[in-house]
């Protein structure tokens, strides 16, 4: 059962009696999942002793879709949890859908069109919110967490010995519980499938997800289950999540400026991790068009959380094109050129003088990831920088591909060339360019998405350039673009008028 | 990656759909499926990562071994990227050197070996492996271990070459005398002729120039069509 163990303290000290380790999360997790729908009503609330309604609800909803300050307090890091608690328990197990007038943000009083229907702004914008604070503050917290636990940098005592003494707050299991349970609650899934296949949601909707707000939670769930993986550092089980979603302009999400930006981001920072380069340059060369066109109908606050996401993704968009060279549409490509243009030259040089500059891109850019379980307080060695631990893995694939760029300027050259000849050129030994040349071939075959899932995909060669080796002999060729003359005269034919 | 679900039971299709995927009751069920994996030669990668998963979130359940077998699996699959996918899922302070403990140096030694295969120094890779008797008790488990590297390395090999030296290709397969002669009739339609292994010509090794011509579609004349049609101003 999801309320007893993990929702029903809304005191700490009551949590702390409830064997709440992870073990019976987890039980109360699969509980959750086998459970057939509907009955409810004779779910033990006795747990939950505190019933919340009138106008402590009024500010637990505002509260929950707040931006909590940078620097707030340990103690209302852990008030916010419990307050999150309390009110997912109420949205969750009360007798059925619970009506809530939610607090409106900012001054949107329109409809939001989505595939599911005509959706009041109010509630859709909330349930974001909410959805996005709520991950926000798990992360921050669990980041701020594994630094005092590493004694680097700010942490008093006081706070170390609070930090260890409550392990189970802001735990994985008890956020993945969350967006797990109004995922199921509202059958995203299941309307989503349904969507897919062009039919009505609302066949599949049920009693709560026929109602915008635990339809907009659902939904959103997705997409913080999406960020959640991703922190943890499984980028797998990150893009199988959005299996039901499709990414096109008409998705729900495009109508937040946020959600559709943040899906982008982790869906570009997945691929990228499982080295399918050209897959994330799509998804971020998607999102920084749309960014550049729209920017100047978004001169809102929410635009302004999103200038520093725009950056980072603009480094791993150089990261990526430097791995795996790519023509980027032209507004990216000089944006690029405006905000990271020496690192980017360098990257795109190759040889160790750009190890550096990858590192540094990719610590500046990457989520900040964070540790399935709490940190070991008593033996601060123990406990590594998740962000060290993911970048290593990273670099190994990255320290692989340094003399592909010197290689290629060179094959440009020939159609026909001598390794022998070759290797003296790039002074290396001719069995280091024979190992070297297989790489290059190695990674010019990726997987890319054509259709279906995410995951999905078929090997096809990024690279404009090809080779084969006859014994020594080096066969060169090369994919050439023939010119597009009538893309040309479009454009110059739309600038006369 | 591999997604071939072709091989993947029932049962572990169900956990992995539902969220039963969490409960750390199901770590046995994922631990013996592991060792079928490694019996039967089959791979199922999104299993195995849910394993590492359950792992990470119930450290007291892990059993070092079996960590090591998954790795050892995701090696035959190189060049994916599930070696590190896996490794990613690892904790954080198992790469830190010098390694902390047994299995640390255990996952060290792995990643040092598919650094090799990544960088395609396989004969690097057959003499690593045969340097220290740690790598043969950590892919004893995996039946068939030389056998489907030497498949990895075979199609890698058909990718870039049309013809290599014996004395080379040797080196890669880690194969001399009759055992070459053997591999090389039965795999690809290679022919030895003298000093030398002749590779068909396959889409990869062909190296063909190509002219991408541009692909105009009647859409991207809408908008001159459209003016065409509008009053002018």
């Amino acid at each position: 059962m999801l309320a007893s163990q993990n929702f029903n303290g809304t005191t700490r000290h009551l949590r702390e009696d409830s064997d709440s380790d992870d073990e019976v999360l987890a039980s109360t997790l699969v509980e959750e999942a086998l459970r057939d729908d509907g009955d409810y009503d004779d779910m033990d609330s006795a747990g939950g002793g505190h019933q919340i309604s009138g106008e402590n609800i009024q500010q637990k909803l505002a509260a929950a879709a707040t931006p909590l300050d940078f620097q707030a307090p340990l103690q209302n890091r852990f008030d916010s949890y419990d307050n999150y608690c309390s009110l997912f328990h109420f949205i969750l197990n009360s007798e059925g859908p619970v009506d809530l007038e939610l607090p409106t943000v900012g001054s949107f009083s329109h409809y939001v069109d989505t595939p599911m229907g005509k959706m009041d702004a109010t509630t859709y914008y909330w349930a974001w919110d909410a959805i996005d604070e709520f991950i926000y503050q798990f992360n921050s917290f669990c980041s701020h967490r594994n630094a005092v636990a590493r004694k680097e940098g700010a942490g008093t005592e006081e706070e170390r010995k609070l930090l260890s003494e409550n392990p189970q707050t802001w735990g994985c299991y008890s956020v993945l519980n969350v967006l797990y349970s109004l995922i199921q609650r509202s059958q995203m899934n299941e309307q989503l499938a349904a969507i897919k296949k062009g039919q009505d949601p609302n066949e599949v909707a049920g009693e709560y997800g026929s109602r915008p707000l635990y339809r907009m939670l659902g939904y959103f769930s997705i997409i913080g289950l999406l960020r959640v993986h991703c922190l943890l550092g499984d980028f797998t089980l990150a893009l199988k999540t959005l299996d039901d979603i499709e990414l096109n302009k008409k998705a729900v999400f495009a109508r937040v400026m946020a959600a559709h930006f943040t899906t982008y981001y982790y869906v570009g920072f997945s691929y990228m991790m499982m080295r399918r380069y050209a897959d994330a340059i799509k998804a971020f060369s998607h999102i920084l068009v749309y960014v550049s066109r729209t920017k100047n109908f978004q001169k809102n606050a929410q635009f302004d959380s999103v200038t520093k996401k725009n950056d980072q993704m603009y480094a791993l968009i150089a990261i990526c094109v430097a791995l795996c060279p790519t023509r980027l549409d032209d507004t990216i490509h000089a944006s690029l050129r405006d905000k990271y243009g020496e690192q980017f030259t360098k990257m795109q040089r190759g040889g160790p003088d750009a190890l550096p500059i990858y590192e540094r891109l990719f610590l500046s850019a990457c989520p900040k990831f964070i540790s399935p379980i709490p940190p070991d307080f008593d033996k601060p060695e123990n406990n590594v920088d998740p962000s060290k631990h993911h970048l290593e893995i990273f670099m190994a694939d990255v320290k692989n591909s340094m003399l592909a760029p010197t290689l290629k300027s060179y094959l440009k050259l020939y159609t026909t060339m001598d390794l022998k000849k070759l290797a003296a050129f790039i002074e290396v030994s001719p069995e280091v360019l024979r190992t070297q040349l297989l790489v290059y071939k190695q990674r010019s075959r990726q997987t890319r998405w054509i259709e279906g899932g995410l995951l999905e995909g078929e090997t096809i060669n990024t690279s404009d350039l090809d080779f084969a080796l006859q014994g020594d002999l080096i066969h060169i060729s090369e994919a050439k673009v023939g010119r597009r003359l009538v893309d040309w005269y479009l454009r110059n034919l739309a600038k006369t008028y | 990656m591999t997604f071939d679900t072709s091989t993947r039971p029932e049962h572990i299709q169900g956990i992995l759909s539902s969220l039963d995927r969490y409960n750390p009751e199901t770590v046995t069920i994922f631990q013996d499926y592991v060792q079928h994996q490694c019996d039967t030669k089959t791979y199922d990668s999104l299993a195995n990562l849910a394993l590492l998963k359950l792992y990470q979130f119930n450290p007291h359940l892990t059993r070092d071994e079996t960590i090591t077998n998954i790795l050892v699996k995701a090696l035959t699959v190189f060049p994916s990227a599930d070696f590190g996918l896996c490794l990613h899922l690892l904790p954080a302070n198992t790469l830190t050197e010098p390694p902390i403990d047994p299995f640390a140096e255990a996952v060290l030694k792995l990643f040092s070996l598919s650094r090799l295969l990544e960088a395609c120094q396989y004969k690097e890779f057959w003499i690593t492996l045969e340097s220290d008797d740690l790598y043969a008790d950590l892919v004893a488990d995996c039946v068939g271990f030389e056998e489907l590297i030497r498949l990895r390395i075979a199609s890698a090999t058909v990718q870039s070459n049309r013809e290599i030296t014996r004395d080379l290709l040797e080196g890669w397969l880690n194969l001399t005398g009759d055992g070459f002669e053997s591999f090389v009739k039965a795999a690809y339609g290679w022919v030895l002729e003298g000093d030398v292994v002749k590779i068909p010509l396959n889409k990869e090794n062909e190296a063909k120039t190509t002219v991408t011509r541009e692909n105009v579609k009647f859409d991207q004349f809408q908008r001159v069509i459209k003016r065409a049609y509008e009053q002018p101003a």
